[in-house]
């Protein structure tokens, strides 16, 4: 019975059935206002200087947890047969996926790529013992972006809040709350970007020699101590959530500045009438050098189910392993900032931004992006961002610093199984 | 009406009898309980989801439930939607459909499709539609401000209570509708003459309700009481969609929970989530075997 | 009763329901009320709507422009309901043939079957997700129609909900087509199925707006944007770094209709097709 069942189904389902054509890769992705404009300009990249037979399938998704859940139940169940062919993967998650699912990736040996045109710090995150699986797609370089005109109307250049601690940050967004009414940073009270960036520019990680790292951090406490002490002194908005951050905070005009993955740039455009009043600049740091960091980001990885892994290489060698043309029409196009060196030096990134007072902003980030320091990574990273995350919210419900601190610790080390 | 029939009728009745109901149990064994099973032989392994082994020893996923502070708050939470949702939902179901039973009242089946509507919306529209509305610069606040209620906006989803109450609230919204047609059509079976009889005896209409109408309404309770207390157990969407958990994870509940520990966060401990999803699954069917036993007791 | 007395005592009867009306008309505006907002919003732009604009605008057309240039709308609205259909048609048959089988044919076995079936209810969808997606892969139908339905196919709900209508359908009928010859399939066939069109009805609507609004499991077997459904397009435009509200509610305003006009149509079976569930 269950035996007719299947070959009964297993018959409707070829009927259905569809046939890949050999020169068409298909890729999974999401975003369409960011990534998907960058896979489309490389797609035409491709096809109108190398094979004009060539066809990229673009399969839009919700979002990273997306691909990430496809790699896990294909992975779990030992079919691939529905990945794509490639796939934009999410960079602080890539080493355990290749970990757990070795089978299920295609490394990039053999393309023709010159990896040392790329900042060490996003490598770091696709190369799994000394292999290369991934190739770059955006930059998660962080920046920190400062309306001028009202860092001007308090008395202050993007100057003077560049290269200075945390401790003069206060000060001078006590200031332009003062003067202004408006924020000097914000952020969604349940993730954690700031937290990770900060302790990133200051060289170090939530994690120390695969186990957390947080209450014997004594740069975590200091940062968490901070962001509580801007929050309470109007420096610091908390958003609800992640809609909440750029919706009411960022798009909603209510803060003088906005630190993030540059990613966040397009969010920071919306307010059309802010154009020509934005600056970007580095972070604060607790010693007061210029503080680089990275935020989210990811990658394109070639899956165990590509038919012609060959011509995946070439694609992705020849488009986002280097080409002008697809990464000038990327930022056009998507706002997605390159992170290979040569290619930042394009014409089209020079330009100075009307938006960001002519800065030459593009050329500026991918520079950036050459001092971010590595910092030791884990597969437990959002994990461990969330529970900060959650800290955070417990201090300012009353809790004290370390008691919420050891809370996190504790969880997280529960989930991480220690 | 089979005694009379013949041993060879009779049989091949019996047989068409199962033939009935072949198709559908082999596809809920093979569906339902075929998964459950390996869920639960997952639930005794550790691991990463490749590369799961044999947990040593074998209930280890399941004692360590009990260190785990997550999943005391997250249980907590969702007795607690439990605990005030479904009631207050019912009984405000049952109330409707009273209001609607009349036969007098005009326009019945407008205010019918009008309170059955927010259970047409699609799950992912309605979480974004109650975010958007009780945001802190949203549409209920500045109406409360403006009627006086509160003296300025209220952070609904920024705190632990408020945040719960939100969700109660769209639990309320979505399903209160979906509930009231069941009982309407329950009340329906009711015949009117035995109103009438009591009108006659005088009782009031509090008294009639409870003596009469709640009593004949028992079966739809106990089979709307499965449907939401099997529903409010496996609550996922709300938590995911509205509040994501938060603030500081106050707000989760268990699926919510389970679903971050195999495939939300990147973290597929999928040994862990099955044992979680395991206690869940005995969860309800214990509370609603109470259910259908307390319905029946009444009798 | 006069017609004179019932004019009477209809006013006054009215005027008693007063309270009744008032607390319907608040309670019918605050289901409706999301609603409205959500049509209002898909003819705004996403700056007014984030800044809580509640009436109509004039930005319908450049919404629908920007949706279906972003997504494939129609093929989704399409994708959604040949999913939801045949799912439906064949829930609705393999159910009501339980359900009739549960409640004509019963006896002690099948009565306790049955209460096992029920326990199929209360698994929790996320603890079968992978054991379900390493089966429909083995049986290599991922991304086709049958990856969507075969896990509703037959629901213990459905069942239920036939079993107890059943009791309706009248056995001097079922005893009469006996005796006449009638085989035991063509009874249902000929005879249960038109008798119970109601119940048909009311199960049809359930299932559809289940099969409709289904989400997650849809979204793990369906890959690639020619097969993925309504709501999984809402997903893909409410996520992102920027969302744009004013597409996005139309897109929910799509997804929505459906569903709503079908309850509308079918309000009357629904009605009566639920009554006899609840016997």
């Amino acid at each position: 019975m269950k035996k007719v069942f299947a070959i009964a189904l297993v018959l409707c389902m070829l009927m259905g059935a569809t046939a890949a054509v050999a020169e068409k890769l298909t890729v999974s992705a999401w975003d369409a206002n960011f990534n998907i404009p960058a896979l489309e300009a490389a797609a035409a990249d491709y096809k109108a200087n190398v094979d004009p037979d060539f066809e990229l399938e673009i399969n839009t998704v919700s979002g990273s947890s997306d691909v990430e859940n496809d790699m896990t139940t294909a992975g779990s169940s030992g079919d691939y047969s529905n990945l794509s062919d490639i796939v934009l993967f999410q960079d602080h998650y890539i080493q355990r996926y290749v970990a757990d699912y070795p089978d299920a990736w295609v490394s990039l040996e053999g393309a023709d790529i010159n990896w040392d045109d790329f900042g060490a710090e996003k490598l770091s995150y696709s190369t799994i013992n000394g292999v290369h699986y991934g190739v770059p797609v955006d930059n998660g370089t962080a920046i920190f972006a400062y309306r001028v005109d009202l860092l001007q109307e308090c008395g202050y250049t993007i100057e003077d809040v560049t290269g200075i601690t945390w401790e003069r940050f206060i000060e001078i967004g006590e200031d332009v709350y003062a003067k202004t009414g408006k924020y000097m940073l914000s952020m969604d009270g349940s993730g954690n970007d700031l937290p990770y960036m900060m302790l990133q520019a200051e060289g170090l990680s939530q994690f120390k020699d695969g186990e957390p790292f947080i209450t014997q951090n004594e740069a975590m406490v200091k940062i968490i101590s901070l962001l509580v002490e801007m929050q309470q002194k109007n420096i610091l908005y908390l958003a609800n959530d992640w809609t909440g951050y750029t919706d009411q905070t960022i798009m909603g005009d209510q803060v003088a500045g906005v630190m993030n993955g540059n990613w966040i740039i397009p969010t920071i455009e919306q307010v059309a009438e802010n154009s020509g009043k934005w600056e970007i600049t580095t972070m604060p740091t607790l010693t007061g050098a210029e503080g680089y960091a990275a935020n989210g980001g990811s990658s394109l990885y070639i899956t165990a189910n590509c038919k012609n892994p060959d011509l995946a290489k070439k694609f992705l060698a020849y488009t986002f392993g280097g080409s002008t043309e697809t990464y000038d029409n990327a930022l056009r196009n998507g706002g997605v900032i390159t992170c290979c060196i040569s290619a930042g030096q394009s014409d089209v990134y020079q330009e100075g931004v009307d938006f960001f007072n002519g800065q030459a902003i593009y050329s500026k980030i991918v520079e950036m992006g050459s001092h971010v320091p590595i910092v030791e990574q884990n597969d437990y990273h959002y994990t461990c961002r969330q529970y900060i995350g959650a800290a955070i919210q417990e201090i300012l419900m009353g809790s004290d610093v370390e008691t919420a601190l050891q809370n996190a610790e504790d969880q997280l080390r529960f989930a991480m199984g220690l | 009406m089979k005694q009379k029939n013949k041993g060879g009728v009779q049989a091949r009745q019996q047989a068409a009898g199962w033939a009935f109901l072949t198709p559908a149990t082999l596809l809920i064994f093979l569906m339902s309980f075929y998964p459950m099973v390996q869920a639960f032989i997952t639930s005794l392994k550790t691991g990463s989801s490749a590369n799961l082994q044999w947990a040593e020893p074998l209930f280890n996923n399941y004692s360590r439930m009990f260190q785990d502070r997550m999943f005391k708050t997250a249980m907590g939470n969702t007795f607690l939607y439990l605990i005030i949702q479904v009631p207050i939902m019912l009984v405000l179901a049952i109330l409707l459909a009273q209001l609607l039973n009349n036969k007098d009242l005009k326009f019945r089946g407008l205010f019918r499709t009008m309170i059955f509507l927010p259970c047409a919306t699609a799950l992912v529209s309605y979480a974004i539609i109650f975010k958007t509305l009780f945001a802190t610069q949203g549409l209920i606040n500045s109406w409360l401000v403006g009627i006086g209620i509160v003296k300025e906006n209220i952070n609904w989803l920024g705190q632990p209570g408020t945040a719960k109450a939100v969700i109660i609230i769209a639990l309320l919204w979505r399903w209160t509708g979906y509930n009231m047609v069941f009982f309407l059509a329950g009340l329906q079976n009711i015949d009117y003459s035995v109103y009438e009889a009591a009108n006659i005896d005088g009782a009031s209409g509090w008294q009639t309700f409870w003596s009469i109408t709640v009593p004949l309404l028992k079966p739809v309770i106990v089979m709307t009481g499965i449907m939401s207390i099997n529903g409010t157990l496996q609550l996922f969407d709300e938590s995911v969609n509205l509040t994501n958990g938060g603030p500081a994870n106050t707000t989760i509940t268990m699926s919510h929970y389970i679903y971050n520990n195999s495939l939300g966060q990147g973290v597929a401990n999928f040994g862990y989530a099955s044992a979680l999803a395991f206690v869940v699954f005995i969860l309800v069917a214990v509370l609603a075997w109470i259910n259908m036993k307390v319905g029946d007791t009444r009798d | 009763m006069t017609d004179k007395r019932q004019d009477k005592s209809l006013s006054h009867i009215q005027r008693k329901l007063i309270p009744s009306y008032i607390f319907l008309i608040i309670v019918s505006i605050i289901s409706v009320f999301p609603l409205y907002w959500m049509a209002t919003a898909a003819t705004n732009t996403t700056v007014e709507v984030a800044r809580g604009k509640i009436w109509f605008g004039t930005n319908l057309m450049e919404n629908y422009k920007n949706l279906i240039a972003q997504q494939n709308l129609w093929q989704s609205m399409w994708n959604s309901f040949f999913y939801a259909i045949v799912q439906t048609v064949l829930c609705l048959l393999i159910c009501s043939l339980a359900g009739y089988g549960f409640e004509l044919y019963h006896d002690k076995h099948k009565d306790r079957l049955f209460g096992v079936l029920l326990l199929a209810m209360m698994v929790p969808q996320v603890a079968t997700l992978i054991p379900l997606f390493t089966m429909i892969s083995k049986l290599k139908l991922l991304n086709t129609v049958w990856a969507f339905i075969i896990p509703s196919i037959s629901t213990p709900f459905m069942i239920m909900m036939f079993r107890q209508n059943s009791r309706n359908f009248p056995v001097a009928l079922l005893e009469a087509a006996r005796i006449d010859g009638e085989t035991e399939f063509n009874i249902f066939f000929k005879m249960y199925m038109p008798i119970m069109k109601s119940t048909y009805a009311a199960a049809a609507v359930i299932t559809f707006m289940n099969a409709w609004n289904s989400y997650m499991w849809p979204r793990t077997v369906m890959k690639g944007n020619a097969v993925q459904t309504m709501p999984m397009l809402i997903a893909n435009l409410s996520n992102g770094y920027a969302v744009d509200y004013g597409m996005l509610m139309l897109g929910v305003l799509f997804c929505s209709l459906p569903t709503i006009i079908i309850f509308f149509v079918l309000q009357k079976q629904f009605a009566e097709g639920i009554t006899g569930a609840v016997k």
